[in-house]
């Protein structure tokens, strides 16, 4: 495959329309030229220089942070106040050069790691000076929406993951500090955006890829911490949604892809695994729903508006997921599509007042007991091992809990395990061998 | 396009220089401007990853006399304003409290915390004496060298002497001017210890 420059790539694609405009080139040239670009080349960026160019900013940031952190007592206010300033001209000097010079990514990459850094480098050195108090919250929030527009102006996926970074960081805070963050979800808008215009850009692209694993995370923890649990047990009901959602959509949106190469369909599946194993614990059903709403310092009263909010747009979004990904014929859509309904049923089941906890539990040993076995036929089937291990990961995981929670003797506890390390090996050693008979044919 | 995102850029460079001159104007003022109060305090030593290590002031007087009535008003957290007076011996302490922001006088913005209770010495039950504060500075950064040193001299200077921190105090804001151990600045009695 040949390589070309990305940035060539970038003037060719602006060149084209142009020239289709003037008649130079005819509409299915432009088709042909963007195809072979496309498919015949790689870009000559080379991934190893990308790297180390974003290292050596994260270096370099975090050692001039640390060289101001030293304090530099003997120097007087006035010069540490001017020298404040310092990291922030520095960091604009280089995102200038970057943008002016259209740099290419290691440059756009290591300015926008740069820049985002020296900005707290600034107001960090300030507190410092002047004996400020801490107020984490003020700081990361004043530091996450100055850099919140580097994303956008640099193109830098690193400036997006920091500003997600930054985000995550503060909701963690706020929430301890103000008990409530209900900010954070003005803050993900310009990270959606930004994924927005990624995605409609080049789906398959590693920033676009990069960004999207970046901000799945992001959500996944913050949900968690900004919801106010005003009414206990309404995150099931969201988590389900978020994580089922987020899986349909990568089914949607790249197909059969797998592993890093679909973060929302990885993502989704290994967050179902998670969730229902989290229930197949009775612990996780009690003293859910609307007979037990709090409020207080740490459970606003609002709170029941919010949470009923994020948990409306999640619901709406998996809805819209399933519309678009569900296939009678996928045994592993339908599950995914299906995982947030059996969730609502429970939560309501547990909010009538009545003792349903173990009931609840059961039906999620049962779900998780269904997935195992579903992913090891699913493999056999379709010969991957992936999927193999990965059933019959989740079978051991909820057989081994169980023998532990249950308290069963040793030597059943013994048989067990051996038994299911023996199948462990045998079916991946039949499906080794299925498969090398598979290439040979082939 | 092009042009676009420079002036953007330009802007958001002006953004980030502009918050910092904004944080060390109104600091600067309030050095220069505000009234001088003097708090005692007891300093212990730890470390911040982004600002380095610091003296963290603990302050005696944190608290205002007042009934269980009026604490009864307040909720956690809940904004407070502190009106700043002096004792005996000239050492700051906090005289009243209002919700509403005074306008004369020196006063700072803070918040409730708790109930403010001391045991009693025969009984050794809690009397309720008033409300606790947040004290909205206590934080003396140092020479990283300096820091656990000026600590210990601190801890020997409270035990013997007084150990207090001159605060300058205006429109609500104190920023902390200078932390005195056996009448000396800490820096200076660090950096002498250390030679």
């Amino acid at each position: 495959m040949r390589k070309v420059a990305a940035k060539h790539i970038q003037w060719l694609e602006k060149e084209l329309p142009v020239l289709e405009v003037e008649g130079v080139i005819s509409p299915e040239t432009t088709k042909g030229i963007k195809s072979y670009y496309a498919e015949k080349t790689a870009s000559g960026m080379h991934w190893a220089i990308v790297a180390f160019a974003v290292l050596g900013s994260l270096l370099i940031g975090s050692g001039i942070i640390l060289l101001f952190a030293h304090n530099w007592d003997e120097l007087d206010r006035p010069t540490r106040a001017v020298l404040s300033f310092c990291p922030v001209v520095i960091g604009a000097i280089l995102s200038f050069t970057a943008l002016a010079k259209n740099g290419g990514v290691a440059l756009r990459e290591s300015a926008g790691i740069f820049h985002s850094l020296a900005v707290g480098a600034s107001i960090a050195l300030i507190g410092q000076t002047y004996h400020l108090p801490s107020d984490t919250p003020a700081f990361l929030l004043t530091w996450t929406l100055l850099v919140s527009p580097l994303m956008f102006l640099l193109r830098s996926t690193g400036a997006y993951l920091f500003y997600l970074a930054l985000a995550c960081g503060w909701s963690g805070v706020a929430q301890e500090t103000y008990g409530q963050a209900a900010g954070f979800w003005l803050l993900m808008v310009p990270a959606m955006v930004r994924l927005m215009q990624l995605l409609r850009k080049n789906l398959h692209a590693p920033e676009t890829l990069l960004s999207l694993w970046g901000i799945l995370f992001t959500l996944c923890i913050s949900t968690g911490i900004v919801f106010e649990r005003t009414v206990p047990g309404l995150w099931i009901v969201a988590y389900s949604a978020l994580l089922s959602g987020t899986g349909l959509l990568g089914i949607h949106l790249y197909g059969g892809r797998d592993g890093w190469s679909n973060p929302a369909k990885t993502f989704g599946i290994v967050g179902v695994v998670m969730l229902a194993y989290i229930f197949t614990w009775s612990d996780a059903w009690g003293g859910i729903g609307w007979n037990h709403v709090r409020s207080g310092w740490y459970h606003r009263e609002w709170g029941v508006w919010l949470d009923g909010g994020i948990t409306f747009v999640f619901v709406t979004g998996w809805v819209a997921a399933a519309v678009k990904a569900v296939r009678r014929n996928s045994l592993e859509t339908v599950t995914l599509a299906v995982f947030p309904l059996i969730t609502i049923l429970c939560f309501l089941l547990g909010s009538s007042g009545k003792d349903v906890e173990t009931v609840n539990a059961l039906i999620f040993n049962g779900f998780m007991l269904f997935l195992g076995v579903m992913y090891i036929v699913l493999g056999c089937r379709n010969t991957k091992l992936r999927q193999l291990n990965g059933g019959m990961a989740v079978l051991s995981l909820l057989l081994v809990t169980r023998f532990f929670d249950e308290e069963f003797g040793f030597l059943a506890r013994g048989i067990v395990f051996i038994v299911l390390g023996a199948s462990f090996l045998t079916v991946n050693l039949v499906m080794a061998r299925r498969k090398k008979q598979l290439e040979v044919v082939s | 396009m092009k042009k676009f995102s420079l002036i953007v850029l330009g802007i958001l460079i002006v953004a980030q220089l502009a918050v910092p001159f904004s944080m060390i104007k109104s600091r600067e003022n309030i050095l220069r401007n505000g009234e001088l109060y003097r708090f005692k305090t007891r300093p212990i030593d730890p470390a911040d990853p982004f600002q380095g290590r610091y003296v963290r002031l603990v302050f005696e007087s944190d608290y205002i006399e007042c009934s269980e009535e009026e604490e009864s008003e307040l909720t956690y957290k809940q904004p407070v304003y502190a009106i700043m007076g002096t004792d005996s011996d000239g050492y700051a302490r906090f005289a009243d409290w209002n919700l509403e922001q005074p306008e004369s006088g020196a006063y700072l913005k803070t918040h409730y915390r708790r109930k403010y209770t001391v045991r009693h010495p025969e009984s050794k039950k809690r009397i309720f004496k008033g409300i606790r504060i947040h004290v909205p500075f206590n934080r003396f950064y140092m020479a990283e060298s300096k820091a656990p040193r000026a600590e210990v001299l601190a801890r020997d200077a409270t035990r013997n002497t007084n150990c207090w921190a001159n605060v300058r105090i205006l429109n609500g804001n104190a920023v902390i001017e200078d932390v005195f151990a056996e009448g000396q600045s800490l820096r200076d009695l660090a950096a002498q210890e250390g030679k």
